[in-house]
């Protein structure tokens, strides 16, 4: 308000001329201005370019311990358990304090819909569901041992420390191993030709420190199978990503660890994609601090930057932050570091050669496009995100969800409208797919995929077996007919936050064919939400009247000459 | 036939009107690109230039309307009908047989019968549905502090700004070519330039 | 006269508006992929190797690259570079045209916009040619000719592997192998 009365009374005694020159005087934007905006970016980079080597070597924490001289680290482990244990003797709450996480329990009971979520439960469209392949899928379990109903979820020696604390790169929990790195060298994947070291189990202990982008990585940049796979804004570029790629976590920038953001305390990580922060808390005071008495996520960007986060010279952004979530125009596309996949095909799965081997093609950029083990997949880097109403509240299509096979399922829904006063527009991914379900009880499958027995997929490429034995492991009746259904799965874009000069400009969403085009419920001026009845009218009235007055006018030259 | 000049337009009345002219020509001009009609400037810069252009032209009236009232020349707006049947019949007849102009401007009458309604019109109507659509617009964001978020919406906020739009194009039209139907086809022009009308 | 002259004058600013609005479009085409960028850049690239007359290829340019290197983003720009030396050993041959060098070697770029759809564009060679006399617009004439052709795909065809860098013609000098410019 103050703003613009300022702005009025400058603009006041500048007046009518000034207003006319100063818009003339700056030619609409012509390619050549590219070139010239590209210059100072570059000079702005080249400073910065050349690294600080003290900062290289020095080591990045500013801990008051140094694990490596502490005696109970400095001893040969032969498990992971083992170093577990020696963790616990200093940090004795620690295995009970991630025994209270959705990390640990692979469950999670959203407060709003009471839907049981989390890993153990629900079934996606990528590699679909976690139960019968515990052994492989819970690699990604911070702990040892689950593979299957049997596993002591209060026994402290199954925790992982390591895993989400060591910093030496080495500890890597292979597939198959039921969340045990290996302990002596292996070939992985099978017939590659890698072999994964076994790491060596006490300098990962000494090297323990706060978690870096790296732990976390480890899991969640790999979501959905491998690399990039799932979410389009993390994947192992984010491990040291550059500045174009996210301005919050470039290391000769901000430096950001996932942790800033999704600021823990007592192991609960805040920021949960079955129960998302839509909108920040409106008053929330930024920013966000530690210890300050506000219960409110952490994990937005409203906790650091406010809902007024532009300059007052770019007021009328300011007025967009009730309507539009920043990632939609500061993450203007996502994968913008690597591919990302797109869509997965599991009804083309089991194509063999005719020695009845697994095939594996590949597309132009060399990804992999089928995999008889999985089927097709599409990948796309820098993709421009689809644009939905969310209020934070997101149903799923569980187990026992039945479901439309005519329709495309909805593995997950994002609830929200623009009356309803809490949503904003958000950017998604939506990955497409097609999956089996049980087309006697329409519901979702559970395939058994990963085992040495003769019933997983992908040893057998025999999908009755393997559904069979998923429904048993899952404890749900099947009716031993399925078939293959269309899916739809939304994952909100909120990482790889581009620096500011590349967020979305006016006309991109204010523009007929705009980014914003099949969002609905909102008048958008320059999107052709216009009153066509009126623009018709006031056209065609506008153009009676000129022609009105035309003839008028050769009317009166008519008469002047012939009188 | 002898040639009178009487001084109608005063300095200040002049700067008005062609600022005002300027502002109007360029706010439909930044306008209907914001509306979505064509791209020239671009969106974002159309709507900062708009802005402006918008209030540079509140500051304009402030000024304007003291001016009328201190120096009594609100006067010139008060609606008459008289003769207004005649201005009519010399626009659709007259005018096409060099009949004489019905209305003789003098300093204290300077704008005929139909001007004086269309001004008029322009003044209390156009331009407030203007005014007032225009800033529910401005200040989109404020409506729910303002508690009038429940009585209007965007869309028809909208659609009355550019109906007024679409009429002040329409005036536009209509009263540039207006200005030719003097007693020459130059002398309202040159009136609103110099201050000095030719009157028969 | 008067009424000539304003006539002559009325018509010259409405050819010159009309010139100023059309050359970019005449100059250059544009057109949509039905594939991404990748596999457009590589159907592009095995068009080019198939289509005879000494083509090869010369390069692939990432110029969105170069924008993130700096700090910045761009969508993904490709830019597939092709050249005959049965087209361009004339031109290069001839003192008059040689600072047509500068053309060499031909350029296809590959693109997303916006609206996450691939487009493709290049230059009108045919138009361009022709202001540069016979010798030239007989040349570029066949070169618009063949450049019509790599945009020519099969979809029933798998798709190919991209190929990265530049075969042949590395870092742009004289590679006899490639035969690129």
């Amino acid at each position: 308000m103050l703003s613009k009365l300022k702005i009025a009374l400058s603009t006041l005694v500048a007046g009518a001329t000034v207003a006319a020159l100063t818009a003339f005087a700056t030619p609409v934007p012509a390619p050549a201005q590219t070139a010239t905006n590209v210059a100072p970016a570059a000079q702005a980079a080249m400073p910065a370019a050349a690294p600080d080597p003290a900062a290289m070597v020095k080591k990045a924490s500013n801990s008051t311990a140094d694990h490596s001289k502490f005696k109970e680290l400095q001893k040969e482990f032969k498990s992971g358990p083992e170093v577990t244990k020696a963790c616990l003797t200093c940090h004795t709450e620690a295995a009970k304090q991630i025994q209270k996480t959705k990390h640990w329990t692979f469950e999670f009971i959203n407060p709003e819909t009471q839907q049981k979520l989390g890993k153990k439960n629900v079934i996606n469209n990528f590699c679909t569901a976690v139960e019968s392949n515990q052994k492989f899928c819970n690699a990604c379990h911070v702990g040892y041992g689950w593979e299957n109903d049997k596993f002591d979820f209060t026994a402290d020696e199954n925790v992982d420390c390591v895993v989400c604390h060591e910093s030496t790169g080495t500890y890597r929990k292979v597939p198959g191993l039921s969340g045990h790195p290996t302990y002596k060298d292996m070939e992985f994947p099978p017939h590659s030709g890698k072999i994964v070291k076994a790491p060596d189990l006490a300098k990962v202990a000494q090297s323990v420190g706060k978690t870096s982008r790296a732990n976390c990585g480890s899991c969640h940049f790999y979501g959905g199978g491998g690399d990039a796979v799932k979410h389009g804004d993390l994947d192992s570029t984010l491990k040291d990503p550059p500045k174009y790629l996210d301005i919050h976590m470039e290391k000769k920038g901000l430096n950001f660890s996932c942790g800033t953001c999704h600021m823990t305390s007592a192991h609960q990580v805040p920021g949960s994609r079955y129960a998302p922060t839509a909108a920040g808390k409106k008053d929330a005071v930024a920013p966000h601090m530690r210890g300050k008495a506000d219960d409110s996520n952490p994990t937005s960007c409203q906790s650091c930057h406010g809902t007024k986060p532009h300059s007052a010279k770019m007021a009328k952004l300011n007025e967009h932050t009730d309507k539009i979530a920043c990632q939609t125009c500061h993450i203007p596309e996502f994968a913008r570091g690597q591919a990302t996949k797109m869509t997965w095909d599991w009804s083309t799965a089991g194509q063999l050669t005719p020695e009845g081997k697994p095939i594996v093609k590949k597309d132009s950029a060399g990804r992999n496009a089928y995999d008889s083990k999985k089927g097709d997949f599409t990948w796309e880097d820098h993709v421009i995100p689809e644009y939905i109403w969310f209020n934070g509240k997101v149903n799923y299509t569980l187990r026992e969800t039945k479901l439309d096979p005519s329709k495309v399922v909805k593995i997950n829904s994002f609830e929200g409208s623009p009356t309803d006063g809490k949503s904003l527009i958000w950017p998604v991914k939506v990955f497409r797919g097609q999956q089996p379900y049980d087309s006697v009880s329409n519901t979702l499958l559970v395939p058994h995929t990963f085992g040495a027995d003769d019933t997983a997929y992908w040893s057998n490429f025999n999908w009755d077996k393997s559904l069979e034995a998923g429904m048993k492991a899952a404890n749900v009746p099947y009716s031993g007919k399925y078939g293959f259904v269309k899916t739809e799965m939304s994952w909100p874009i909120t990482h790889m936050v581009a620096p500011k000069a590349d967020a979305l400009t006016c006309a991109q969403c204010h523009s007929k064919e705009g980014r914003l085009k099949n969002v609905k419920g909102i008048y958008m001026p320059g999107r052709g939400d216009n009153n066509q009845l009126l623009d018709k009218a006031g056209w065609a009235l506008a153009l009676l009247t000129l022609i009105g007055v035309l003839i008028h006018g050769a009317g009166r030259i008519y008469a002047h000459r012939k009188g | 036939m002898t040639v009178e000049r009487i001084y109608v337009f005063k300095r200040f009345e002049r700067l008005w009107h062609w600022g005002q002219a300027s502002l109007i020509i360029f706010m439909l001009i930044t306008g209907f690109e914001v509306h979505g009609s064509y791209t020239l400037f671009g969106f974002g810069k159309a709507v900062d230039l708009h802005t402006i252009a918008a209030w540079s032209l509140i500051g304009l009236w402030v000024f304007a309307i003291f001016w009328h009232f201190t120096t009594g020349e609100w006067k010139q707006y008060i609606p008459t009908t008289d003769k207004v049947v005649a201005m009519i019949k010399f626009y659709s007849v007259g005018i096409f047989t060099n009949a004489p102009h019905p209305f003789k401007a003098t300093t204290l009458k300077k704008h005929n019968p139909l001007q004086r309604l269309a001004y008029l019109g322009v003044l209390l109507f156009i331009g407030p549905l203007l005014w007032l659509t225009g800033w529910l617009y401005l200040f989109f964001s404020d409506w729910a502090a303002w508690g009038v978020d429940q009585y209007v919406s965007l869309e028809w906020v909208a659609f009355f700004h550019t109906a007024g739009a679409f009429m002040m194009l329409l005036f536009l039209i209509a009263h540039v070519y207006l200005t030719t139907a003097g007693h020459t086809p130059t002398s309202h022009i040159k009136a609103m330039i110099t201050g000095w009308e030719e009157v028969d | 006269m008067l009424k000539v002259i304003g006539g002559f004058i009325a018509a010259l600013v409405f050819v010159g508006f009309m010139a100023y609005n059309f050359m970019s479009s005449m100059m250059f085409w544009e057109i949509p992929s039905p594939f991404g960028v990748e596999e457009t850049v590589a159907r592009i690239q095995q068009n080019i190797q198939n289509a005879g007359n000494g083509w090869a290829l010369a390069g692939l340019r990432n110029p969105a690259k170069a924008v993130e290197n700096d700090g910045g983003n761009a969508l993904p720009v490709m830019m597939v570079e092709a050249c005959s030396t049965k087209y361009s050993g004339p031109i290069l041959r001839d003192d008059t045209v040689r600072f047509l060098s500068i053309l060499m070697p031909c350029k296809i770029s590959i693109y997303k916009k916006n609206d996450g759809k691939t487009y493709i564009a290049g230059m009108n060679a045919r138009l361009m040619g022709k202001m540069f006399g016979p010798l030239v617009g007989e040349v570029m004439g066949h070169v618009a000719d063949d450049q019509a052709k790599f945009i020519i795909f099969d979809a029933s065809q798998p798709a190919p592997p991209m190929i990265k860098g530049t075969p042949g013609a590395a870092g742009g000098a004289a590679a006899a192998s490639g035969g690129g410019c």
